[in-house]
């Protein structure tokens, strides 16, 4: 069974969307750690070290993520984790925002799979796809 | 028959008979013992052996070195647990980072090794026993993964290996681990030559103070003034404790326990008052803070009864600020959901409420810019030790 480990990061606390995300997640087989809202990027990390997850799926609401996801290939660097899938979506601009701009972005910090105000089941979808290409 | 309950502190004892606390400064030409029976001689008289009780803060309490996989998990939780199991000194060291890591060149009283979830394997490898056969430790206790623990074992000599402290849902278990240290730490009470004289006095287990505070704290708002979320802050001789309310911190930490401990060991007002006006100098507010008291920096060099005053009211006020949002290294309480500060310790037998309202307001205004004080709650008599000392009578003593 494949973990992934998720949560909201930063300051945001729109839970909605992660609730759904857990079940959704465990629905399709995958074993869950749900780290919830509010949640830094360090732990993230290191919940992924601890639990040696497959996935690390990040969902950011309030438009804030460019700030919090900046130090994600010094973190990425500082362990071992060249085999774990990064994933993020939500709404990843304040505002208006081009995905062609966007996704370019996270992808430098070190995300594999961005979805800006993609629909959760299509992301997963695509999610599940990528796991079965990477095989 | 009345019980008679001793807390052999730092700097005092207190001696507590029926209703009536008194407290005597220790003389430190004399060993524990001596002292104890020179005070209160005629006192134990009175009393058969098992109605003695004695808890202790004065033996220091055991060193820690914790080699954890991540900061947020295993070094975090484990600290935790640590801390509540009554422990002051620990040390931790971030397992990718172990090559680099400085070896303690004093003997460890116990060595913690925990990282990851059960399931997973391979997390511990030689670089952990490489760096082991350089640490000098008395004790070792593996709370990590199930799956590591047959390698560590047959490469560690007396390893104890306990329940896993993560659980499969990154929650803490610290119950197996609690015990383990709380054990070792009467243990090493009760080897102690100063303690073990003790044991002449009583025939009861003697318990460590903070272990004791700890389990007062779930009756401190049916027992006094006291209104959820709260903290306590011990202010002794040597240290500084504070016992604050789950509901004060946002982390991710999901426990069972209510209540969780901190140790300063740098705050004390007599044996560590150097380190403590060191870093009351330090402090950006000290300056405004000693005209707000009506005082000059001179007072911190004085050994006057009103430089002990004031040297508890910074007290007072370091530690607040310690756990305050400006001092992001320590764990930080979200201090303007407090409720109520219950100061105990010798404070208390010091200061007036004046004195300790007049510090706690400054630091709500200055550093937490809020106009509104929790409720403020002396605890004069030591009723918070005494609650704990009395419900401990009701358990049955552990084997060491
Ligand atoms: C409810 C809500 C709140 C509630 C949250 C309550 C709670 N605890 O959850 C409250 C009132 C507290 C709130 C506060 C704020 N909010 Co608000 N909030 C909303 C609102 C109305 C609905 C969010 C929701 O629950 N939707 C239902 C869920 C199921 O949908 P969803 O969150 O969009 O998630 C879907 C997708 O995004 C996707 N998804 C999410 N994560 C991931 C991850 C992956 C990998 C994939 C594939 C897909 C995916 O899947 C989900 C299902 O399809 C939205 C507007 C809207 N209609 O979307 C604004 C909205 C999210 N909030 C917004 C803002 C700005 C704020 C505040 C900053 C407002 C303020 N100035 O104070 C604060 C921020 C607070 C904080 N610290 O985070 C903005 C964000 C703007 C941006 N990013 O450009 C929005 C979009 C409103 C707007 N149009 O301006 N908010």
């Amino acid at each position: 069974m494949k973990k992934v480990v998720t949560g909201v990061v930063g300051n945001d606390i729109h839970v909605v969307a992660n609730r759904l995300i857990d079940i959704s997640l465990q629905a399709r087989g995958f074993e869950v750690f749900n780290l919830g809202v509010n949640t830094s990027l360090e732990e993230f990390i290191d919940a992924v070290v601890e639990t040696d997850a497959d996935i690390l799926l990040i969902s950011s609401l309030n438009g804030e993520a460019e700030g919090w996801c900046r130090d994600l290939q010094f973190l990425r660097s500082e362990y071992d984790l060249k085999d774990v899938v990064f994933v993020i979506g939500g709404n990843l601009a304040v505002g208006e925002a081009k995905e062609s701009d966007i996704i370019p972005k996270y992808k430098s910090y070190g995300f594999d799979l961005v979805f800006h105000q993609v629909d959760l089941n299509t992301g997963l979808d695509v999610l599940e796809k990528y796991m079965s290409e990477l095989k | 028959m009345s019980k008679l309950l001793i807390d052999v502190g730092s700097t005092y004892f207190k001696v507590c008979e029926e209703t009536n606390i008194t407290q005597h400064f220790r003389d430190f030409k004399k060993d524990i013992y001596e002292d104890l029976l020179h005070k209160c001689g005629d006192v134990f008289s009175r009393y058969k052996k098992e109605d003695v009780f004695i808890c202790s803060s004065a033996n220091g309490g055991l060193s820690t070195l914790i080699i954890g996989l991540t900061n947020s998990f295993s070094l975090k939780f484990a600290k935790n647990i640590a801390f509540n199991s009554g422990i002051n000194i620990i040390d931790t060291i971030l397992y990718s980072k172990i090559e680099e890591s400085k070896v303690p060149l004093e003997l460890i009283d116990v060595v913690i090794v925990v990282g990851g979830i059960d399931g997973i394997s391979g997390v511990f490898d030689e670089k952990l026993l490489t760096y082991l056969q350089k640490v000098q430790y008395s004790n070792i206790v593996y709370v990590g993964t199930v799956q590591d623990a047959n390698y560590l074992s047959s490469h560690i000599k007396s390893l104890k290996v306990l329940g896993n402290i993560i659980t499969g849902k990154l929650h803490v278990n610290e119950l197996e681990l609690k015990e383990y240290l709380t054990n070792l730490y009467q243990a090493d009470i009760v080897g102690k030559e100063d303690i073990k004289h003790l044991y002449e006095f009583t025939s009861n287990q003697i318990y460590s103070t903070p272990y004791i505070v700890n389990r007062s704290l779930p009756l401190i708002d049916a027992n006094f003034e006291v209104v959820n979320p709260f903290i306590v802050v011990d202010i002794g001789g040597a240290t500084t404790d504070i016992h604050y309310s789950r509901d004060l911190v946002r982390d991710n930490i999901l426990s069972d326990s209510e209540y969780d401990r901190l140790v300063f060991k740098k705050l004390g007002v007599y044996k560590s008052k150097e380190t403590l006006v060191f870093a009351a100098k330090n402090n950006e507010f000290v300056y405004e803070l000693l005209a707000y008291l009506n005082v000059t920096e001179n007072i911190l060099e004085e050994e006057s009864e009103k430089a002990l005053r004031v040297l508890m009211q910074l007290s007072i006020f370091l530690v607040l600020y310690k756990v305050s949002r400006l001092n992001p290294l320590y764990v930080t309480l979200h201090l303007e959901l407090l409720k109520s500060i219950v100061l105990t310790g010798g404070i208390t037998k010091v200061l007036s409420y004046a004195e300790v309202e007049a510090i706690i307001t400054f630091f709500y205004k200055k550093v937490m810019n809020l106009h509104s004080l929790p409720t403020i709650v002396l605890d004069y008599d030591y009723a918070i030790w005494t609650l704990g000392m009395k419900n401990n009578e009701h358990k049955e003593p552990k084997c060491l």
